[in-house]
């Protein structure tokens, strides 16, 4: 009767969910919700990302960097869970620098792109990443490959990924030109990436880029008032 | 060979032996058992001279305050520390883990001190290998011949480098203290200050945090783990005394068994016993 | 958004049945309440911290709430429902003062409150009730209550989050359970608001929804006095 009746009520009812170790995002995955973008120009190509990681909604870590680098002229841009692109990345450098030295030459920008897709395609069921992997090597000169979740890999001249990445298609579609300038690669990759950082809420913080040629990277990053502006409403 | 007085060696890496019988047991309705949980603030910061580490003191299991002093900076080695959140048990094996691997790395690489990244380099690939199974959230912090370091690192396996960071669910407490607090180049003192005031905010704010604040200034060639760096939180003076009358355990039976006395040895021990020990060899 | 195994592996599956989500009517804002009463009083405590989750909402809402000027309901639990329910409580007191011309007395407080949670079965209030005032006779009374209205009659009570690590103490020390040679003998009004104030500073040690402070309200044929008491803060 009495207290035993207490108990099976308190049972019964239906419960608050409660979530003793803080809400959900605390314990979800992190992930780079993110505008990536790499373009190939004339003579090198130019790399771009934003710099926002978020764990559910809050934002784990606002200056990430994205770009990373695989050997001196390849570098990778990073989507999908953070995790499992930084353990990706850090396995293609290993086999990266592992295959230079055997070689003797700097690696292929064509070689690392089938190393990221091995492994992609290999454990595309325990993978979230879409990896856009960028640089310049003396065969081919600058060059863009994309590795979409699931492991394909294609060369493009222009690639863009990551969620905010969708609010662009139509900018880069119209504004994409063979052959551009460096300074004008970087402005567009720039405007790009500020349009898709806007729109998209799992993107945000600084632009970062990178230019890559024949004599390696050079970085930026434009923060504040240098990320450019577009119509707000 | 296996007998049943002797167990076998045990073979290396977790046991999964319970695993299937365990999820028998889950789908007939026990439920498993529930793991101590630090609902933790950690934090780190760098400074001018090295890194400052941060932590509260609570462990929680559900609602209920299951250690009110713990330590949760845990040592990795003489210029490295590891502050931990997470699942208690998870965040200790694997600093003590990581610990004797960076000593092992230490003597066979002849090194005097071991760089950070190579600790940050050895706990990633080991959470992710685990695929985030491992609950362990980390500030991992430390200075080496590159300077200071200061790394956060998530249960699944990933890293960020910073230049400030926190974990824990008061993470979100102590980050707001540091968005508007931290600046470059920031003195010891200034450091330690930010540091406590993020650690309370967490204490104060956040429920799975509290107690104590502990600091650890990490410089090159020289540690301060300062345990307690705070007391933010003194028990409540009792009103009454609660101690007992002699007598008041009731005494349900009683049973005499003399001692006997079967032998009497003196053993000397002080000093004595050391001088007269030969040293000639 | 789901996944199909085999060869459509990476199209959406729109197939697959749907997922429910449910809305949960209830939170658990947490708090503790304990009351003991005398020969010729009664006192009840609460502390004062409203949190839910692992955040705090208020470091000082009291939980008591003065219904008469000899009765005093303590209430934890979902504070929307104790918000609603002691405002019915309120309203059907005064619906009952103007019908009968008189203040409702303790125990038929107690037997309307256990009415109205009960008339709620089926959705129930989720809080932890102790009420605490002077019975007809003067006495002291504490009435407590489950969610869906049972309820019964002691001599000290404690109820919400950190119930199940006070009431021991109480035993203890005011029931005088597992005690070989103390002799049972009236609480004095002191002893009992002392033993009161250190059973919440043990609480606030271990159980994080209960800190702060405390709300004491100590209730005689004189009226009722309110006290308060730090706790901490973490």
């Amino acid at each position: 009767m009495a207290l035993s009746g207490m108990t099976s009520q308190m049972s019964m009812t239906p419960k608050f969910q409660h979530n003793f170790m803080g809400p959900d995002w605390l314990h979800a995955e992190h992930s780079t919700g993110t505008s990536i973008m790499a373009v190939e120009y004339d003579g090198g190509v130019i790399i771009g990302a934003d710099s926002r990681t978020t764990t559910g909604a809050y934002i784990a870590n606002r200056v990430t960097d994205k770009l990373t680098r695989i050997s001196d002229s390849i570098y990778c841009c990073r989507s999908g869970s953070a995790a499992d692109t930084q353990a990706i990345a850090d396995i293609v450098a290993y086999h990266l620098e592992f295959l230079s030295l055997e070689q003797g030459e700097p690696p292929l920008v064509e070689t690392a792109a089938n190393i990221f897709r091995q492994l992609c395609y290999d454990y595309r069921d325990q993978l979230t990443a879409g990896i856009i992997v960028a640089g310049w090597d003396s065969r081919k000169g600058g060059q863009v490959y994309c590795i979409p979740v699931g492991g394909m890999l294609v060369r493009q001249p222009l690639s863009i990924g990551g969620s905010g990445s969708t609010y662009v298609y139509g900018y880069v579609d119209a504004n994409y030109k063979d052959n551009m300038t460096r300074e004008e690669c970087k402005k567009f990759v720039t405007n790009s990436l500020a349009l898709a950082m806007m729109r998209d809420g799992s993107s945000g913080g600084v632009v970062r880029l990178g230019a890559i040629d024949k004599t390696g990277i050079e970085r930026f990053v434009f923060t504040g008032k240098d990320i450019p502006k577009f119509y707000e409403g | 060979m296996a007998s049943v007085l002797l167990a076998e060696n045990q073979e290396p890496g977790f046991s999964f032996e319970n695993c299937r019988r365990n999820a028998f047991l889950a789908k007939k309705g026990n439920a498993l058992p529930k793991a101590t949980k630090t609902g933790t603030t950690i934090v780190g910061i760098i400074f001018k001279d090295g890194v400052i580490l941060g932590a509260d003191t609570r462990a929680t299991e559900d609602t209920i305050v299951s250690d009110k002093n713990c330590s949760k900076i845990h040592y990795l080695a003489k210029n490295m520390y590891c502050c931990g959140a997470g699942t208690a048990a998870d965040t200790e094996v694997t600093t003590q883990m990581i610990c004797s691997q960076l000593e092992l790395h230490r003597l066979s690489t002849n090194r005097d001190i071991v760089p950070v990244v190579t600790a940050c380099k050895f706990l990633k690939q080991m959470l992710f290998r685990y695929q985030g199974h491992i609950g362990a959230a980390l500030v991992l912090g430390g200075v080496d011949n590159t300077g200071p370091h200061l790394y956060s690192i998530h249960p699944h396996g990933s890293s960020d480098k910073l230049p400030y960071t926190t974990m824990g669910s008061g993470s979100l407490a102590a980050m707001a203290v540091f968005e508007a607090g931290w600046k470059p180049e920031l003195t010891e003192e200034e450091g330690k200050l930010l540091v406590r005031n993020a650690i309370a905010a967490g204490i104060f704010n956040d429920l799975g945090s509290g107690s104590n604040i502990d600091i650890c200034v990490i410089r090159r060639g020289s540690v301060d783990y300062i345990r307690p760096y705070e007391t933010a939180n003194l028990k409540g003076e009792k009103q009454m005394s609660y101690s007992f009358k002699k007598g008041t355990t009731a005494v349900l039976d009683v049973k005499t068994v003399p001692i006997i006395i079967e032998d009497v040895v003196v053993h000397h021990t002080g000093e004595a016993a050391v001088e007269s020990m030969d040293t000639s060899s | 958004m789901a996944m199909t195994e085999g060869a459509n592996r990476y199209l959406p599956d729109y197939s697959s049945h749907p997922v429910q989500h449910h809305f949960s009517p209830y939170s658990d804002n947490g708090g503790s309440i304990v009351s003991i009463a005398g020969d010729d009083f009664v006192v009840i405590g609460s502390d004062t911290r409203l949190s839910s989750g692992f955040s705090i909402h208020t470091r000082e809402q009291s939980k008591l709430f003065q219904v008469s000027n000899s009765t005093v309901l303590g209430s934890t639990g979902c504070w929307c429902d104790t918000l609603t329910l002691t405002r019915l409580v309120e309203a059907r007191m005064k619906m009952y003062e103007h019908s009968h011309n008189k203040v409702m007395s303790t125990p038929a407080i107690a037997q309307m409150l256990s009415t109205m949670m009960y008339y709620k079965r089926f959705f129930p209030y989720y809080v932890s009730n102790v009420l605490a005032g002077l019975d007809t006779e003067g006495k002291g009374c504490v009435f407590s209550y489950d969610p869906i209205g049972h309820f019964s009659r002691s001599d000290y009570r404690a109820g919400g989050s950190a119930g199940a690590l006070l009431q021991p103490l109480l035993d203890n020390q005011i029931g005088l359970k597992n005690q070989e040679g103390v002799t049972a003998a009236p609480i004095p009004l002191k002893r009992a608001v002392a033993i009161l104030k250190d059973v919440f500073i043990s609480a606030a040690e271990r159980d994080i929804y209960t800190g702060d402070g405390i709300e004491i309200k100590i209730i005689t044929k004189d009226g009722v006095r309110t006290e308060s008491f730090g706790l901490r803060k973490d």
